[in-house]
C-alpha cells in the first residue's frame, strides 16, 4: 500500500515535465476507462486507489511510445472488455454498432414512401 | 398517529378512483351532452385526500416521526428542514406517493381545464387515467407503502445520503416527475380518443397545452439533474450517458417528437395515428425508465434507490399498460391518406421526428445492449459517452440545419434569396468558427463542424428574432427561443468540451505547482464543525500566469455522521466567460491530497441555455393561455 502511493508521489512529481498536449491525452484516455471499483465512474474522475494504479499504467505505457489502441487492448486482455467505455467492434457487439443506423435507414423509407404516396395521387 | 391517518387517505383515495371509473362507466350510457357534477366532486375529494396524504408523509418528516419507517430510514433530527422536506421525495417510497400525486392533479386539472364538449372522450380519458392511478396506487399499498410503522420506535434516524442534500437534487425530482407522469394524462387521452372516435384537430387541442407542461418541467428537471451532477458529484462533468440519465433523456426524445407532430396534426389534420403512438409511448417509456432504474438492473451513480422485488410489479403492470395501448391502437386506429409534398413544414417535421427517433433508439440500444449481452452471452461491456458521441455527435449536423432552416420553409417564397441569406450566414458561421479556433486552439474536425452548424442555427434564430419584432403575426417567439437556446447548448457543450484545461496531481500544504499556465499554491487546511457534518476545508490560490488573475479556492471534504460518510465537496467559482473548478481528496496515510483542477469555457451558458430551451415551451403555454 504504502509503496503504491509512494510511487504515485514520485511519478506525479516525476512527469512534471509533460506538455499540456500530453496532458490532454492522457485524460481523454481516462476517460474511456472505467474504474471497476466505484459505481458508474471513469477514472479520470475516480479518486480510488484503483484508477490512480491504472491511471499510472496509462503515463508508463504512453511513456514506451504505446498508441491509445494498444492501451485499450492491453488493458482488456488484463480486466477484460468491461473496463473501456467504448465498446469495442466485434462479433458480439456488431448489432450495438450499427442498429442506431438500421433505424435511421428505416425512418428514411418511411418518409420516403410518405411523400411518394402524394406524388403517384397527383397523377391520379 | 401519522401512521394510520397517512394510511387512511391513502385508501380513501384508492376507492375513490374505483368509485370514478365506476362512475364513468355508468355515466357513458346517460346521452346528454354534460358530465355529471357527481363525477366532479368525486375528482375533487380524490385529489384532495391523495395530496392530504403527501402532506402527512412531509409533516411525519418535519417532526421527525421514527414510528414510520421512512421516516426513520431517510431522516434524521439534525438534518437541516429544507432537506427534511425533500426527504419526503427522497426515498423510492415518497417519491411514489409523489408520482400518484402527480397522475390525480393531471387528472384533476385536465377535467376542469379541457373546455370540450365531446363527452365520452372527457369520461374515457378520466377512466384510463383513473386505471393508471389504481395501478400505483395498489402497488404502493402493497409494495412500497411510505407509512409502514415500526417498533419500537427508534430514538433516532439514519439519515439521508450527504450526496442527496442538495437543492439541485431536492427540486429535480419533482420536475422530472411533473414531465414524466404528466405524460400520463395524454397517454390515457390518446386511448381515449381513439375509443370515443374524438380525433385530429381536436384531439391536438386539447393534449398541445399537456405536452407542452410535462415537456417544458421535463428539460427543466433533465437540467436540474446535470446541474446537481456538476456540483455535487465533484468530477466536473454534468453527463456522463449514465444509464439512469439515459432514462430521463429517453422519453425527452419522444416528447420532443410529439410536441412538434402534435403542430401537424393541429394544423393539417394529418399524421393522427402517428401522434396517437408518440402519446401512448412517451407514458410507456417513462414507466420503463422507472423500471430500469428502481429494479437495480442498471449499474449507475443512482443505485441509492433500488431493489429487485420492486421491479417485477412494475414490469407485470408496465406489460400490461403495453398490451392495454396496443390492444386499443390496432382495434380502433382507421386508415389515413397522407398529403405531404417534399418541401412542405410537414415533412421537414417528420424530418425532426426522424432525428429523435434515432437519437432515441441509439441511446436506447446504448442503454439496453449491455443488459442483454450479459444474459445471452454472460460478456459484462461498457457503453459510456465515446460510444455515443461516435454514434450520436455527426448527425447532430445536420439536425442543426434542418432547425435552422426548416421553421421557414413555408413562409419564404423567394427561393432564390432564401439560398442566397443561407449563404451568407453559412460563412457568417464559418469565419466566426475560424474565430474560436483563434482564440482557443485546435479541434477535431467533427467539432469544427458542429460548431459552424450551431452557429448557423443560433444566426438564424436571432434573424427571427427581428423579424418577430418587426411583424408579429408571421412568427413564433416560442419557437424562436427554444431554438435559439438549442444552438446554444450545443456550441457551449462543444467549446467547453473541447477547450476544459484539466490536470490531477498530488500535494501536500504549503507546495505548488505549475502547468498549462495556471499556478496552484496549497496555502492551509483547517476543520470546522457544521450541524450535521464536519469539514476539512482546503485554502488554495491559483494565479493565472498569462492575465495574472488571482482566485482563493475552498474545496472541502464532509464528514458525516448519518449515515457515516464522506463526500468532496468541489470549489466553483463561476464567471460569464469560464468556470474554476477545484476539488480535493485525501490519500489515506499520507500529507498528501489529490487536487483535481479544471477550467471550463463557458460552463454557465450551458445551463441558461437550457434554460431557454425550457422557457419557449411555457411562453407557447402562455400564449395559448391569453387566446
Amino acid at each position: 500500500m504504502k509503496k503504491i502511493i509512494f510511487i504515485i508521489i514520485f511519478s506525479l512529481n516525476f512527469f512534471n515535465l509533460n506538455s499540456d498536449e500530453k496532458t490532454k491525452l492522457h485524460f481523454e484516455i481516462y476517460k474511456n476507462i472505467r474504474c471497476l471499483v466505484c459505481q458508474g465512474q471513469s477514472i479520470a474522475d475516480s479518486n480510488s486507489e484503483f484508477a490512480q494504479t491504472v491511471k499510472l499504467v496509462v503515463k508508463d505505457k504512453i511513456n514506451e511510445g504505446k498508441s491509445e489502441k494498444e492501451i485499450y487492448e492491453f488493458l482488456i486482455s488484463k480486466y477484460g472488455e468491461w473496463i473501456v467505455y467504448k465498446p469495442q467492434f466485434n462479433k458480439n457487439n456488431f448489432l450495438l454498432w450499427f442498429f442506431p443506423y438500421l433505424a435511421l435507414i428505416f425512418g428514411a423509407i418511411i418518409i420516403y414512401a410518405l411523400i411518394k404516396k402524394k406524388e403517384n395521387n397527383k397523377v391520379n | 398517529m401519522l401512521s394510520n391517518t397517512g394510511i387512511t387517505l391513502v385508501i380513501l383515495t384508492t376507492l375513490l378512483s374505483a368509485l370514478i371509473i365506476y362512475k364513468s362507466f355508468t355515466e357513458l350510457h346517460i346521452e346528454n351532452n354534460f358530465i355529471n357534477k357527481k363525477i366532479f366532486n368525486l375528482v375533487t375529494f380524490q385529489t384532495t385526500f391523495s395530496i392530504l396524504s403527501f402532506f402527512v408523509l412531509i409533516a411525519g418528516f418535519v417532526i421527525s416521526d421514527f414510528s414510520l419507517i421512512n421516516v426513520y430510514e431517510n431522516s434524521h433530527t439534525k438534518k437541516p428542514f429544507f432537506y427534511k422536506v425533500s426527504g419526503a421525495w427522497g426515498s423510492h417510497e415518497g417519491s411514489l406517493l409523489l408520482w400518484i400525486n402527480i397522475l390525480v392533479i393531471f387528472s384533476f386539472l385536465f377535467l376542469v381545464f379541457t373546455k370540450h364538449n365531446n363527452k365520452s372522450y372527457l369520461l374515457y380519458t378520466l377512466i384510463f387515467q383513473n386505471f393508471l392511478i389504481l395501478g400505483f396506487l395498489i402497488f404502493l399499498l402493497i409494495n412500497s407503502n411510505p407509512f409502514s410503522k415500526i417498533y419500537p420506535i427508534p430514538i433516532e434516524g439514519l439519515g439521508l445520503n450527504p450526496i442527496l442534500q442538495d437543492p439541485a437534487l431536492a427540486i429535480h425530482p419533482p420536475l422530472l416527475y411533473i414531465g414524466f407522469v404528466g405524460s400520463s394524462i395524454y397517454f390515457s387521452a390518446g386511448i381515449a380518443s381513439l375509443i370515443s372516435n374524438c380525433r385530429d384537430k381536436f384531439f391536438a387541442k386539447s393534449i398541445k397545452p399537456w405536452v407542452l407542461i410535462s415537456w417544458s418541467f421535463q428539460t427543466l428537471g433533465i437540467t436540474a439533474g446535470s446541474i446537481w451532477a456538476y456540483y455535487e458529484l465533484g468530477w466536473g462533468g454534468f453527463w456522463f450517458w449514465d444509464p439512469v440519465e439515459n432514462a430521463s433523456l429517453m422519453p425527452w426524445f419522444v416528447i420532443t417528437a410529439l410536441m412538434h407532430s402534435v403542430i401537424v396534426l393541429e394544423k393539417r389534420n394529418s399524421i393522427y395515428s402517428w401522434v396517437i403512438i408518440l402519446c401512448l409511448l412517451t407514458f410507456t417509456i417513462s414507466v420503463t425508465g422507472t423500471f430500469l432504474v428502481r429494479s437495480g438492473i442498471l449499474n449507475s451513480v443512482h443505485t441509492f434507490a433500488n431493489d429487485p422485488s420492486r421491479g417485477l410489479y412494475i414490469l407485470i403492470f408496465l406489460s400490461l399498460m403495453i398490451f392495454l395501448a396496443l390492444a386499443a391502437f390496432f382495434r380502433y386506429s382507421k386508415k389515413e391518406e397522407y398529403n405531404f409534398l417534399l418541401k412542405s413544414k410537414e415533412t421537414l417535421i417528420l424530418a425532426n421526428n426522424w432525428f429523435m427517433f434515432f437519437f432515441l433508439t441509439s441511446v436506447m440500444i446504448g442503454t439496453l445492449y449491455p443488459i442483454i449481452l450479459e444474459v445471452l452471452n454472460d460478456t459484462k461491456i461498457s457503453v459510456g459517452p465515446p460510444f455515443y458521441s461516435a454514434v450520436i455527435f455527426p448527425f447532430v449536423i445536420p439536425f442543426l440545419i434542418f432547425m435552422a432552416i426548416g421553421p421557414k420553409i413555408n413562409w419564404i417564397k423567394n427561393k432564390y434569396s432564401r439560398i442566397l441569406s443561407n449563404f451568407y450566414i453559412l460563412i457568417a458561421s464559418i469565419f466566426l468558427n475560424l474565430l474560436v479556433y483563434f482564440i482557443f486552439g485546435k479541434y477535431s474536425i467533427i467539432s469544427n463542424l458542429i460548431i459552424i452548424s450551431s452557429i448557423f442555427l443560433i444566426i438564424h434564430s436571432i434573424k427571427d428574432f427581428f423579424i418577430f419584432f418587426k411583424k408579429k403575426n408571421e412568427s413564433d417567439i416560442s419557437r424562436i427561443v427554444s431554438h435559439l437556446g438549442f444552438g446554444m447548448l450545443i456550441l457551449f457543450i462543444g467549446i467547453s468540451h473541447n477547450f476544459t484545461v484539466e490536470n490531477d496531481f498530488n500535494l501536500k500544504v504549503g507546495e505548488e505547482k505549475k502547468f498549462s499556465g495556471y499556478q496552484i499554491n496549497f496555502n492551509s487546511v483547517r476543520m470546522e464543525n457544521e450541524k450535521n457534518y464536519k469539514k476539512i476545508i482546503g485554502e488554495f490560490k491559483l494565479v493565472n500566469l498569462k492575465s495574472n488573475l488571482e482566485e482563493i479556492l475552498y474545496p472541502e471534504i464532509r464528514i458525516y455522521d448519518q449515515p457515516e460518510t464522506l463526500t468532496y465537496e468541489a470549489s466553483i467559482k463561476t464567471k460569464l466567460s469560464a468556470d474554476t473548478y477545484l476539488t480535493m481528496s485525501n490519500i489515506s496515510r499520507s500529507d498528501y491530497y489529490n487536487i483535481k483542477f479544471q477550467n471550463k469555457p463557458f460552463m454557465i451558458w450551458i445551463w441558461i441555455s437550457a434554460i431557454l430551451i425550457a422557457s419557449g415551451g411555457f411562453i407557447r403555454l402562455i400564449k395559448i393561455k391569453m387566446q
